[in-house]
This record gives structure tokens, C-alpha cells and sequence, in this order.
């Protein structure tokens, strides 16, 4: 049995399960709070802690699938580019905006782990949580934080965003489309932009387009922010 | 869509921003890098997105997949940590909706501003 499971095929197999559970449960209730990659989480480490198999043993495979997160990164130019043309008159408020969002990000995970105390490993894996996920669990690892913390972080931050964004924008007065978009992809990656989508087209095109411009902003910035400290 | 050839250009791509981390010694991670490479090849029309999308288009449909296995290595994270996932929880819902105000309203101002500066030199024309 040994064997079985510290083959690739093991991890790998468990994955692609547990991915498909996730995303058949996300299809049918379609809530946001159903995640699949939250549900196929659970299930991987409720499995694993049942049965007793160790990390070190799924991760045979798990690590076949971890490598193709490189090209994942690489392709988010794709949507980048198309969305790019799209910010024409207002490039400056944009930028600026996306800036404004992520630094307020990041200021908020060190203000607060300061003063109440937390670890400086957590404060360091919760700073990216605003980026996507390829991005913020290199910029992770690249800073001294646990990149699975940050990937939980990081999806709790798009399922927020996602329920929260048409509330918070309505609360806040934000009415500008090109504002509402920015807002919420430099804050809760692609899982708010979804939400962005039904909004409306020009929300979703300036928090699409956000997505790439904040990861890039937070992967250049952090390093420096926390040299800082 | 000749599929070996473009999974060919996004792993150069990839392996070109590895060089440029690990041995050149740029400061970004290497995947990082990539993406701004990929970034400037389109935009400069070196690469033209038809050479590229089936694959890109892969990726983007299924992303989240790719980050299960890193995700989880949670299980091999102390109690120490994990006891206090309430207070993380709750720390990443606030942390996004400060986020999104400030962003909105900052993005909202600029805008406001520009506009407001913009009818006045169209004013200044007339």
C-alpha cells in the first residue's frame, strides 16, 4: 500500500478528485462561499488526516501539479494586455487608484500585526493577500511567509471581496464605474472581478485589468516595505 | 493552434524570467518576471496572442486547480498558527473592505479631479 501512496499518481489522483467534487458542489449551489478550491481543501486534508497519510506522501504528485503554477503566473499577461487599450483618458487615476488600494492593503496587515502582536511569519503571509494567487505565494515564500497561509488568506480576500464590493461601493459612495472596477480587482483579485462582471462590462474590464498591475505593484513594493520595518 | 509550440513559448518565457531571477539577479520572482515578458512581447507585437491562447486560455479557465497542492501544505503549519485562524478570518474580511473603500475612493477623487481640470481648459478654448 507504501507503494500506492508515495506514487505521483497518488497526489495527482487526489487532486483531480477533489477538484471535481469541489467544483460540482460550486455548480450546483452556486454561492460564492462554496469556493472549490476551499472545498477540495478540506476534503484533501480531512482525507489525509483520516487515513493518516502524511503531507509528504501526497505531495509526490501534489508537486507535478505545483510546477505548472509558473506558466499559470506567465499567462496572466493575457488578460492584462487585452484590458490594457482600455485605460486610455483615465490611465492616471487608474494607476494611482490601484497604488492607493494595495498600499492600503499592505499598510493594514502591518499596522494592525503590530499592534496587536502577531507573529512577524503571519504578518509576512498575510501582506500579498490582496494579489493573486500565483503571485502573492512566490511573493510570499520571497519574503519569509507560509505560502499555503497566504493562498487561504488569499482566497478569503476574493470571496469577501465577491459578497462584499456591491455593498462597500454603496456604502462608500463609490459610483464611478471605472472606480467601483478598480477597487475591487486591486483588492480581491479574480474572484471579486467575477462579481465585477455582473456589475457591468467596464467594471469588470478596469478590475480584470487590475488584477495584473496590483500583483506587479505588491510584488515590487513588499520586499521594499518590509526592509523597512 | 499548434499546441507543442505555444506550451514551447510560455515555458522560454518562464525559464527566460528564472534566468533573469537566479542569475542576472533581478529582485522579482522569476514567474513574476515571466509575466512581464510575456507583457512586453504582446504589447510590442513581437508575440501576437493567437500564437499563444489556446494555452494561455488553459490556464486562465482552470487556474485555480494549480494551487491546490501548495494550498495544501496548511496541514504541515503549527497548532501555534492555526489556533488563531478566527482572528485571520476576521482580519482578512476587514483588511478587504478598507481596501476596496480606499481604492474606490481614491480612484473616484483622481477622476473627479481630472475631469473638473479638463472642463476648464475646454472652458479656456471657447
Amino acid at each position: 500500500m507504501n507503494a500506492i501512496v508515495n506514487s505521483p499518481l497518488f497526489g495527482i489522483f487526489l487532486s483531480l478528485a477533489a477538484f471535481e467534487i469541489g467544483v460540482s458542489i460550486s455548480k450546483k449551489w452556486k454561492h460564492t462561499l462554496l469556493n472549490p478550491l476551499l472545498i477540495a481543501n478540506v476534503l484533501i486534508v480531512g482525507f489525509l488526516l483520516v487515513t493518516g497519510i502524511s503531507y509528504e506522501s501526497y505531495n509526490v504528485g501534489g508537486s507535478y501539479i505545483s510546477v505548472m503554477l509558473s506558466p499559470a503566473t506567465v499567462v496572466l499577461a493575457v488578460p492584462l494586455y487585452k484590458q490594457i487599450g482600455k485605460l486610455a483618458r483615465y490611465w492616471k487615476p487608474i494607476l494611482a487608484g490601484i497604488f492607493a488600494g494595495s498600499l492600503t492593503a499592505m499598510g493594514c496587515v502591518i499596522a494592525v500585526s503590530k499592534a496587536i502582536g502577531l507573529s512577524e511569519t503571519l504578518m509576512l503571509s498575510l501582506l500579498p493577500k490582496s494579489i493573486t494567487i500565483p503571485m502573492g505565494s512566490v511573493v510570499s515564500e520571497q519574503i519569509g511567509g507560509i505560502p499555503s497561509i497566504t493562498i487561504i488568506a488569499i482566497t478569503v480576500t476574493g470571496i469577501t471581496g465577491a459578497v462584499a464590493a456591491p455593498a462597500v461601493c454603496k456604502f462608500c459612495r463609490i459610483k464611478h464605474k471605472v472606480a467601483q472596477g478598480v477597487a475591487i480587482g486591486t483588492a480581491s483579485h479574480a474572484l471579486g472581478t467575477s462579481k465585477a462582471m455582473e456589475m457591468g462590462e467596464v467594471q469588470g474590464a478596469m478590475s480584470s485589468l487590475s488584477i495584473g498591475v496590483a500583483g506587479l505593484f505588491t510584488a515590487i513594493t513588499a520586499p521594499i516595505i518590509i526592509s523597512l520595518l | 493552434m499548434r499546441i507543442f509550440l505555444q506550451f514551447t513559448i510560455i515555458v522560454a518565457i518562464c525559464i527566460a524570467g528564472e534566468i533573469l531571477h537566479r542569475i542576472v539577479g533581478v529582485p522579482l520572482p522569476g514567474n513574476i518576471i515571466g509575466f512581464v515578458l510575456l507583457l512586453v512581447l504582446l504589447c510590442t507585437k513581437v508575440l501576437k496572442l493567437e500564437q499563444i491562447s489556446a494555452v494561455s486560455g488553459f490556464f486562465l479557465n482552470h487556474l485555480a486547480f494549480f494551487f491546490l497542492p501548495p494550498s495544501i501544505a496548511i496541514m504541515t503549519v503549527g497548532e501555534d498558527i492555526l489556533s488563531q485562524w478566527p482572528l485571520l478570518l476576521f482580519l482578512c474580511i476587514v483588511f478587504t473592505i478598507i481596501t476596496i473603500a480606499v481604492g474606490g475612493r481614491c480612484t473616484q477623487f483622481l477622476i473627479g479631479r481630472q475631469e473638473c481640470r479638463e472642463n476648464k481648459q475646454e472652458g479656456g478654448d471657447k
